[in-house]
This record gives C-alpha cells, structure tokens and sequence, in this order.
C-alpha cells in the first residue's frame, strides 16, 4: 500500500477520461499498487454509470439497430466456454490491474538496456511508445544512495516509484507512490540507501536543471 | 421460450423497475438473442449517442454508438456483475472508444503505441461479495449525485459529459476557474465521504 496518490481531482479526471494520455499512464501505473485508488476509481466509474442513466438521450438512426445487427458475427461456441471457466487462484490475485508497460517492454525492469544519463543515473525512453507532443515519458534508474542534481520542472512531473524508494525535501517515498511535482517545486531526489530506485516519469516540459548544474540543461534530460 | 421476455423488456423507460441488463448481456453472449441486444440498444445507444454529441463528436456521433455497441456484442461474455454494473461496464466502455476514436484520428503513422485499454482497464476485484455490493453502490450512486448541489452537478457533468476542462467550464459558465475546481473538489470531497461511510 502506498502513501502517497493522485488528488481526487486527477483521478476524476482519469475516470472520465478527460487526462491526457501520458497522466493516465502515471495514474493506472499507481493503479497497480494501490487498493484505496481502484476502489475509488471504481466509484468514479459507477459515477460516470449513472450519469449515462441521468443524460438526456438523443434519438439514434431508425435503420441503425438493424444494420448494426448485420455486421455482428455470432458468438463462437468456444469462445462461451472460455469464459465460463473459472480463473484459477493465481489469474485472481494478478487480475486485479495489470502493468499497463508490460506487454511494451522487451524484458524485465532489471534487464531492460538502460541508458546511461551519468554514472549513477540511466534511463528507458518511452516518449515514442506514449507518443503525445509535448510529453516526455520516461523509466528512470537512479542507483542505491545516488543524487539527481537540484532541479526545477517548467509544467509538471509526475513519477510513481515501481521500486526502491527516493527521498528528497518534502519526504520520503517507496514502491507505488505517485508524486506530483509543478514549477513551484525546486528538488533534488536520493535513492534510498539500500536499492536502486526505479521509477516512471512524465513530464509535460523539460526540466531545468539549477545552480551549478544548469550547465547541464542542453545536455541531459531527467526524462 | 426467451425471446418474449425480451419483447416485454422494450418499453421499460420506467426507472424503477429496470431490466436485469446483466441476465441481457448473458442471453446475448449464449444465444445470439437478438431482441436481448436490441433490449440493450434501445435503452443504450441513445445515451452513448447524447454523450458523443456532449463530447463534440457531431457527425461521428453514431460511429461511437456503432463502436461500443459493437464492443458490447462482442464481449457479453466477458461481463460480470463482479466487474461493474451494466451502466457502469458500458460507461467505462464508451469512455474507452471515444478515446481511441480521437487518439486513431490524431495518427499520423502506422505506430507501436500504448492501447487504450491498458490505460483504462476496468479495475476488478475478486471476490463474489463485489457483485452485491456493485449493485447497491449503483443505487448508492443515484442517491448520493441526487443530494448534491445544482451547481456541483453541472460542473461535474460537464467534465464527464462534455469532456471539458476546467478552464472551459469556467469559460462556459461565467464563472472564476478558482470557483469550477471549488465546486468540482467539494462534489468529490461529498462522495468519497458518502462512499466510505458506506463502506464501514
């Protein structure tokens, strides 16, 4: 379980679906961690059920139903018999929210060909995967103990810690946490002590780096 | 033996006393029972419609109908009452569809990107307790919206309707950006109190 979750206001906005495509990617990565997020997403949901029950309903086409009715293909009988199984225990325990990365990712976290940002830092580009102007996405790697130079964000940063933990000015973070930074933040996140920290970032403008690092700016991305 | 009932099903514009949509979708998944998805479309598909016009779909307003409504034949079987009520399952639908629908549209290329539906998945939970308590946090749900405040409401329709941004239903309303997320933060602030207290 962890402490730290999108403000009711951005889950909102995930149910409805009014987020960007890079903010649902932050939200349903929490997702996976988070029991008291699904279950309040699932409220949200039944929200936006019974709005559609409450909405003024338009008239449709008088020759829609039936030429719907044609383009259906029947229900294959194995396909019913499929469903009618039963999952088996441990298809229960994994249901529940999947990695939406994991189908995109040629192997493990551990595994994956990271890029070298400095000797202490790398990252996974997932830009391209997410693929929305404007945003970078990113997995970063920040080994045991190690120190992301002070930084500022221009728009936002989201990041949700798939493991390891970072600390920086305003707490302390562990697996499953999702924070969001804006411009008014200044911060310099560290690694937790006894692993290295993996996380997801999003970033709707790049970031800039401050003091004596700025000199980095043009150079490296924290995305 | 079961197309009858079906039949009697059509004119149930009654809110009372709703169809089992659930014991619907089944009969479609099992036997192809046309007057049980027709059952469904009727009640549905103008809905989805009025949201796609809502969402400023316009012109493609029936091709999202088209879609879910295709997504709903197709995975009849899959639905559970476990996952969500009916209105529920195919809000979550439609929401899914209209996004893939805008994100295909904005293509330019033949592409690997992240589905939808790995961004939006239903999230579920395994027990069979979920189904009873889905369905009375349906009904829990229409209470709960029923005592909020007007003004809460129609901001709150707005964002899931209309898909607007806060700053558009400021705009729209006449209203400081500051006073929209006001009444949207206390909206949500009621309901999670209203849900956990049910919760316990």
């Amino acid at each position: 379980m962890s402490g730290y979750h999108p403000d009711d206001m951005t889950l909102m906005n995930y149910a409805a679906g009014s987020c960007t495509i890079p903010e649902s990617l932050a939200v349903a990565m929490h997702l996976c961690f988070c029991h008291d997020c699904r279950q309040h997403v699932k409220n949200l949901n039944h929200l936006g059920g019974a709005l559609l029950e409450t909405i003024k309903p338009a008239s449709t086409d008088d020759d829609a139903f039936e030429s719907l009715m044609a383009s259906l293909e029947p229900h294959a009988q194995s396909e019913i018999a499929q469903v009618k199984m039963e999952p088996t225990p441990s298809e229960k325990i994994t249901q529940h929210f999947t990695n939406p990365l994991l189908r995109y990712l040629p192997t493990s976290l551990a595994d994956l060909p990271w890029q070298r940002q400095t000797k202490e830092i790398s990252k996974y580009d997932l830009t391209s995967l997410i693929n929305v102007k404007g945003f970078q996405v990113a997995l970063q790697k920040i080994n045991a103990g190690a120190k992301v130079p002070k930084h500022t964000h221009k728009g936002f940063e989201y990041t949700v810690i798939l493991s390891g933990g970072f600390s920086d000015e305003l707490g302390v973070y562990h697996e499953g946490d999702f924070i969001a930074r804006d411009a008014s933040h200044k911060h310099s996140p560290t690694a937790l002590q006894n692993e290295d920290c993996i996380c997801l970032t999003v970033l709707n403008a790049p970031l800039k780096f401050t003091g004596w690092y700025r000199v980095l700016n043009p150079f490296m991305a924290w995305s | 033996m079961t197309t009858k009932k079906a039949v009697s099903m059509n004119d149930s514009t009654a809110t009372n006393d709703a169809p089992d949509w659930g014991a619907l979708l089944a009969r479609v998944a099992e036997n192809d029972d046309k007057a049980a998805f027709r059952a469904i479309y009727q009640h549905f598909a103008p809905r989805i419609k009025a949201y796609a016009i809502n969402q400023g779909f316009s012109q493609h307003a029936e091709v999202l109908v088209q879609e879910v409504m295709t997504s709903v034949w197709r995975n009849a079987g899959k639905y559970s009452e476990s996952l969500a009520s009916v209105s529920t399952w195919i809000f979550t639908i439609t929401r899914n569809q209209r996004i893939d629908i805008l994100r295909k549209l904005n293509r330019t290329r033949a592409e690997v990107v992240i589905e939808t539906e790995e961004l939006w998945q239903i999230p579920t939970e395994d027990t069979t307790i979920c189904s009873i308590q889905n369905l009375s946090t349906e009904k829990f749900v229409k209470t709960a919206i029923d005592k909020l405040p007007e003004e809460q409401m129609i901001a709150l329709r707005k964002v899931y309707y209309e898909g607007k941004t806060h700053e558009e239903v400021a705009e729209e309303l006449n209203i400081p950006l500051g006073t929209v997320k006001g009444r949207l933060r206390l909206s949500l602030q009621k309901l999670r109190v209203m849900f956990e207290d049910k919760e316990i």
